[in-house]
């Protein structure tokens, strides 16, 4: 079960500050890496609402992440709608797609989820591949990014649109937390849990686990819509099963079910990549590494472990106390 | 479109079956005795690749590749076994997916340290480089040695599953290890014993198809999907399954892919999705229930 601890306030508020000041005082390169862990970071925390909380491990949500760029990429670039409303139409899409995939697996757990996520993930990158329209393998460019001049805001410029990134941040997760602390959150948890039982007091899991997975689906797209903004340009790899499986690796990385430790992940992610590809071309095997020491020290992340620690600290105190 | 088309597509369709024949079934066979998930069985498929073409430049021979390449990657196998694998198997889905999805990464810098980023060719052995006629076309002789090698281990198996004493205690083990376990059978060896095997088939997939497609980096991961697609498809555990299943999708992504390209790309996703909700214990499940 999710609770906002005040720790856990403290490191969300903690990280953002670094990040802004980060990116208001490092140059144009500091503000890139911003918001790649930005896009990274909302992706992760919407991986960790299903798998964190409802045990449904995604490999689609790179996917969902790309219907909600490619639709705003249509809405704009190909039809020429105003940004504000496609965007908030293309959440809408990648909420919708994660809600139709969340249905029809919503009856597959464990290993059937996976497969089933991966497949209808690989069915959204191969459309979107193989369609002309679409630019297929040489992606679509030409996204625009909000025009917020009428409030004195250059977003074309990099320390705007990164710190609108780190705010769209702390958007989604004060929505995930909000959502996982609801009764809603609570019954996804129950689910995950114990299905039977949940069932035998009259919860439909499968509504649930379709609007988990569709609220999720909500954030990615968010997660969508910068990444479409960052480069004005899109390609089909964003969608790949693999780019959900690199989110997933950040979700575990920070600590699965803390929505936070996502969050540092995606920090500690991104930073270890762009220092390690400084000195070797090989950070892939660093990074294969240090996911399978994760898990085998228990799975837990680097959040979840100094929490795991600073609990077993306050018991330790309080048998001692007593 | 003759006849000889159709002839050349089905071949082709065959040959890319048996590569994903080799590949399913140690995949699906290790699912079923071990439950086991593990996304790193592309990766020993690239290591067989490499491994073969060193092998080759070792031995000087195709046929010293051939034989040392399987070896090979069934070490590596065994060493991971009793690192990571037998520890993991209680420790749920979720786990096994995110570690061997680690050693994804590890043994592709491991191909690219080892071997370079280039796409390494390997040359078929001396007898089969040529083309033989067959109902009419010209088709690659080292082509139809994989569909006649693909068509015995799949006899092999075959026999050795439904005939021999080792193939009761698998079938027996897959059924309900704990009664397997119950009634003398050591299980623990068997499953190491068929994880090898598994491996050893991975790492003969990649040697042998390392003269048709070369050895690239990225080969390891674009085999992987088709492969469980396979797997699941057929049923996890399943041989008959495997069969079924490789061919399915041996026949959809190629003969597919010559008729109706668009479709064709996503027609086995469809097929899996399908499945998946509605007999997701596939089409020939490893259990009789």
């Amino acid at each position: 079960m999710f609770h906002q601890t005040p720790t856990r306030s403290i490191v969300l508020v903690f990280a953002l500050v670094a990040l802004a000041l980060y990116a208001i005082y490092g140059g144009y390169f500091a503000r890139e890496i911003v918001v790649e862990i930005a896009i990274l970071a909302i992706l992760a925390i919407s991986i960790d609402v299903v798998a964190g909380f409802g045990g449904m491990v995604s490999l689609c949500h790179g996917a969902i992440m790309g219907v909600s760029a490619y639709t705003y990429g249509i809405l704009t670039a190909k039809l020429g709608y105003p940004a504000l409303p496609s965007a908030v139409a293309a959440i809408g899409a990648a909420a919708v797609f994660g809600t139709v995939v969340g249905w029809i697996t919503a009856r597959t757990t464990g290993i059937y989820f996976i497969m089933a996520t991966l497949a209808f993930g690989q069915m959204a990158y191969t459309v979107i591949f193989k369609s002309r329209w679409l630019g297929g393998d040489d992606g679509m460019g030409g996204l625009p990014r909000f025009d917020f001049d009428w409030a004195g805001i250059a977003m074309n410029k990099s320390l705007p649109f990164a710190l609108y990134a780190l705010l769209l941040v702390l958007l989604c997760y004060v929505a995930a937390a909000w959502v996982m602390r609801s009764a809603f959150g609570r019954t996804l948890c129950g689910i995950h849990s114990n299905e039977p039982r949940m069932r035998a007091i009259g919860v439909s899991t499968i509504i649930h686990r379709a609007r988990a997975m569709g609220f999720s689906g909500l954030l990615a797209g968010v997660a969508g819509i910068i990444a479409g903004q960052h480069i004005q340009y899109i390609s089909p790899e964003l969608l790949f099963w693999t780019v959900s499986g690199e989110a997933l690796i950040v979700v575990i990385l920070g600590g699965l079910g803390t929505l936070i430790g996502p969050m540092i992940g995606a920090i500690a992610f991104v930073l270890l990549k762009h220092e390690l590809s400084g000195y070797t071309d090989h950070w892939h095997i660093v990074v294969g590494l240090v996911l399978i020491a994760t898990v085998l020290a228990g799975g837990r992340g680097l959040y979840g472990q100094i929490e795991h620690w600073m609990t077993r600290r306050k018991a330790r105190g309080a048998a001692q106390n007593a | 479109m003759d006849a000889g088309f159709w002839v050349l597509q089905f071949l082709n369709a065959l040959q890319y079956s048996m590569l994903l024949f080799l590949l399913s079934i140690g995949l699906t066979v290790i699912f079923g005795l071990l439950h086991f998930v593990n996304l790193a069985h592309g990766a020993l498929y690239m290591m067989g690749a490499y491994l073969g073409i060193s092998a080759a430049a070792l031995t000087g021979s195709y046929w010293g590749a051939f034989i040392l390449a399987p070896l090979g990657v069934t070490a590596i196998g065994a060493l991971l076994y009793f690192t990571l694998i037998d520890r993991l198997r209680g420790a749920g889905p979720m786990n096994q997916v995110l570690v061997t999805f680690g050693l994804i990464f590890v043994f592709l810098d491991i191909a690219r340290l080892g071997w370079g980023d280039i796409a390494l060719g390997l040359d078929a052995p001396a007898g089969l480089s040529g083309t033989s006629n067959l109902l009419g076309v010209s088709y690659p002789t080292y082509r139809l040695f994989i569909i006649g090698l693909g068509a015995v281990v799949m006899a092999v198996l075959w026999l050795v599953l439904a005939r021999t004493q080792i193939g009761a205690m698998i079938r027996a083990s897959v059924e309900n290890g704990d009664m397997a376990a119950a009634m003398g059978i050591n299980v623990g060896r068997l499953f190491f014993a068929v994880f090898c095997v598994g491996c050893a088939l991975a790492g003969l997939a990649g040697v042998v198809a390392a003269p048709v497609f070369s050895a690239t980096t990225g080969m390891g991961i674009s085999i992987l999907i088709p492969t469980l697609i396979v797997v699941v498809i057929g049923g996890l555990g399943s041989l008959q399954g495997a069969i079924a299943g490789s061919l399915i999708v041996g026949l959809i992504e190629t003969v597919g892919a010559a008729f109706l390209p668009s479709f064709a790309a996503v027609a086995s996703y469809l097929l899996l999705a399908a499945i998946l909700v509605l007999r997701p214990q596939g089409l020939i499940p490893a259990r009789g229930t």
